[in-house]
This record gives structure tokens, C-alpha cells and sequence, in this order.
């Protein structure tokens, strides 16, 4: 029957607002943390280059010591990969992207005889690895919205362990970068062993304008340096996490509104032009009846 | 003119920013002073007070372990010192009510034959080690 339609009609258009409200208040929330969280990436610049600087300083000083922190290993037995995510969905293809790219990451090291030691950070990883048949050896979460350095260094402390013994021979990173308010891009890096920010060999001249000093010598100095440099590493790739995460969001939740209104427009036509047929049914009737009763006389 | 320009900075923020005319510090190899024209070098920063001095005053810092480099700054003439440090802090922002209080709930948390492994107590350590330096900068 037409007014039960209706009803059903109005039920629904109740329940896509009522969705509305909460895709517009999370649109909202993440709006205002976008905002936030890029001005933690713009507080953590100066640390992060200071931090590159001194490297380059100390590995145009002694190349010998460098090597061993810096070069890149012929042959990689065990690596570890660590992958960033959120530990929120509902945020577009932020979390997706970086896992899907960590999978290839890992298949594409099994593919060449390397074995894959994972790390994640954010509560999306583990279940998405697990159901791949991939074990993650230690999940970090509860900190990707807004990730603290006590945090990064906590991260750090647990890959660089296994990279002090000997264990493994290079650590790799997935992780989202933040280019902009408008592009977030997946990317993959070598954390260990640590890698210039420009080219070394290019930088070597530039940065030696005469004779630095180093207290203590280079090589006790560039050992204690690549931890803090991790560190530091990790925690600008959580910083742009974050704010690659609520970007995201922003956008996927703003979409979602929009949608809850033109669903919500085409529900309410719907509903009118029933309610507007069933009326006509009435007085139709109405006046069929009335007519019938009158030529009856 | 010779000047300095001192920057102090954490992972979470630019602590201080400004000219200065000497900076003052402890490395594992002993105290040193920064003054404008110094030379280039690079170095630790054992956990102590770091001081600034300033054509208007001295500021204080209370850094927790960290590095510093002293290089040519941008403008000719101007010598650059940089304290990086994964902790640091003015002096004048130390509550010490909350650092005596830390110290305490540590040292008990510490003494208690509890089933710790080594990583928590080494991270209790620190932390203890963190509150100790603050109340004694803090007292100067």
C-alpha cells in the first residue's frame, strides 16, 4: 500500500541524516587536526636538519667510519620492514595504500631470498597482515593520531636492537609522506643503515669549508649519531603519518557527507511524489464514490 | 660585525631562537664556551644546564643529553650554534613540585624488589636521572 511505502521512506531518509551528522562532525575533527598536525611537522624541521647536518659533517669527516653506518650492504640476509598506518579507519585509501605497499615491499624481499622481520605501527596493520599469512613481530598503537618522540624513540629502540647485534642488515620504512595539503604519497626508504639526505659525495665539499672538530673523535661520535638520527627519522615519518591521516580522513568524510545529501534528496523526491500519489488515490476515490452515489439517485 | 645566533631545538619544537654572544655547555670531553667567529665543530652534549648568554641577560636551559653543532650561518660574519636535544627545557618553565614529586614515586617504583624487567628499569633510570637534573637546574 502507498502509505506504507511512505513510512518506509521516512525511515530511512532519518537514518542517512542521522549518518550525516556523525560523516560532518568527523569531517569536522579531522579539519581542525589537519591543521595541528602540520604545524608538528614545521616545530620538528630544525631538529630533523640539524640532525642531517651534523651526519653529513661527521661522514665527510671520516668516510672510513661512515661506511659502516652508512653504506648500503651488498647482500641483505634479514631485513626488517616497518610499515606506518592509523590505527582509525574511515579514512580513504590512507591505510590501504601503505599496507598494500608494504605487501609488495615484503614479496618482492622474499622474491629475492631476503628474510622479512615486520614491524607496524597503527592498529589497521596487524589484522591486514595476519589474514595475508604474514607474521608481525612486534605492533606498536595507540599513537598515530598524535604521535609523541618518546613514542618515535620507543620504535626506534626496537628496530635498532636487532640492527646493533648484527642481526639484520638493513631496516626499510613504509610509510605515508606528506607532500602537501593536497598530495600524500606512499612511500618506501632505507632507515638503516642511515642514509644521506643529499647525495654524499656531492655534499662532501660543500660542507667541509675547513676543519671541523669533533669532540668526541668521529667514529665514537657517528656510533652514538645514528640512533638519535633514527630516531628523528621515525618520527618525522609518524609526524607526516598523522597528518597524512586526518587529510585523508577530512577528504574520504567529506565525500561521504556529500553523498548523504543526495541520497537524502533523492529519498525525500521519492517520498513526496508517493505521498502526493496516494493522495490523488484518495480523492479519486472520494470522487468515484461520490459520483456513483449521486447518478445512483 | 661577529655575531652568534643560537638555535635550541627538540623534535617537538624550536625551544630558542636569537643572537647571542656566547653559548655555554658540557660535552663528554669537558666544558666549553661558544663565542661568534668560533670554529667549526661538532659534538655531544652531556646532560646538564646549557646557557645562553644574551645581550639582555643569560637564558638557561636544562638539556637532557643531545648534540650540538657550531658552523657558518647563512649571513657572512655570522657563526651558528645549534643544540639539538631529545629533551630539553628553559630553566624558568621547571615545576618542581612536579620534578620532587617524579623523583620520589621513581625512587620508590625503583627500590621495590618488584618483577622489573631491564628495559622498563633502565627507562625508570632515565626518568629519575631526567627529574635530579631538573631540580638541581632549577635550584640555580
Amino acid at each position: 500500500m502507498a502509505g506504507g511505502q511512505e513510512r518506509i521512506l521516512r525511515r530511512r531518509i532519518k537514518s542517512v541524516q542521522a549518518t550525516r551528522k556523525i560523516t560532518k562532525a568527523m569531517e569536522l575533527i579531522a579539519a581542525s587536526q589537519i591543521a595541528r598536525s602540520q604545524a608538528r611537522i614545521a616545530a620538528n624541521r630544525p631538529y630533523r636538519e640539524g640532525m642531517q647536518r651534523i651526519i653529513r659533517e661527521a661522514a665527510s669527516a671520516d668516510p672510513a667510519a661512515a661506511r659502516k653506518m652508512l653504506a648500503t650492504p651488498e647482500k641483505v640476509d634479514v631485513a626488517i620492514v616497518l610499515v606506518i598506518v592509523g590505527d582509525r579507519g574511515l579514512s580513504g585509501p590512507y591505510n590501504s595504500s601503505a599496507l598494500r605497499a608494504g605487501d609488495r615491499l615484503v614479496h618482492m624481499l622474499q622474491h629475492q631470498g631476503t628474510r622479512v622481520r615486520l614491524f607496524t605501527v597503527g592498529k589497521k596493520a596487524p589484522a591486514f597482515f595476519r589474514f595475508r599469512g604474514l607474521d608481525v613481530e612486534q605492533s606498536f598503537t595507540g599513537f598515530a593520531d598524535r604521535p609523541t618522540f618518546a613514542d618515535a624513540r620507543a620504535v626506534a629502540a626496537a628496530l635498532a636492537a636487532p640492527f646493533v647485534a648484527g642481526e639484520v642488515q638493513q631496516v626499510l620504512l613504509v610509510s605515508t609522506r606528506f607532500v602537501s595539503a593536497g598530495s600524500q604519497v606512499v612511500e618506501s626508504e632505507q632507515l638503516l643503515p642511515l642514509v644521506m639526505p643529499n647525495d654524499m659525495e656531492v655534499a662532501a665539499p660543500t660542507g667541509l669549508k675547513g676543519y671541523t672538530e669533533f669532540e668526541p673523535e668521529v667514529e665514537q661520535l657517528l656510533t652514538e649519531l645514528a640512533p638519535r638520527a633514527l630516531e628523528s627519522e621515525i618520527f618525522s615519518a609518524l609526524l607526516e603519518g598523522a597528518a597524512s591521516f586526518h587529510t585523508s580522513q577530512q577528504r574520504a568524510m567529506a565525500a561521504a557527507t556529500d553523498n548523504a545529501d543526495e541520497l537524502g534528496q533523492t529519498l525525500s523526491r521519492i517520498m513526496n511524489r508517493a505521498r502526493q500519489d496516494s493522495i490523488t488515490t484518495e480523492i479519486m476515490e472520494i470522487v468515484g464514490g461520490a459520483e456513483a452515489l449521486r447518478s445512483g439517485k | 660585525m661577529a655575531s652568534l645566533r643560537v638555535e635550541i631545538v627538540t623534535p617537538e619544537s624550536a625551544l630558542w631562537t636569537g643572537d647571542a654572544t656566547g653559548l655555554m655547555a658540557r660535552s663528554s670531553e669537558g666544558q666549553f664556551t661558544i663565542l661568534p667567529q668560533h670554529t667549526a665543530t661538532v659534538g655531544d652534549v652531556v646532560p646538564g644546564v646549557v646557557r645562553v648568554a644574551t645581550s639582555s641577560g643569560e637564558v638557561a636551559f636544562c638539556v637532557h643529553g643531545g648534540y650540538f653543532q657550531v658552523g657558518p650561518g647563512e649571513e657572512p660574519g655570522v657563526t651558528r650554534a645549534t643544540v639539538l636535544a631529545g629533551i630539553a627545557e628553559r630553566v624558568g618553565d621547571i615545576d618542581v613540585a612536579r620534578a620532587s614529586r617524579a623523583k620520589e614515586t621513581l625512587e620508590a617504583q625503583l627500590a621495590s624488589p618488584g618483577d622489573l624487567d631491564d628495559l622498563s628499569r633502565a627507562q625508570l633510570t632515565g626518568a629519575l636521572a631526567r627529574a635530579e637534573l631538573r631540580l638541581r637546574a632549577a635550584q640555580h
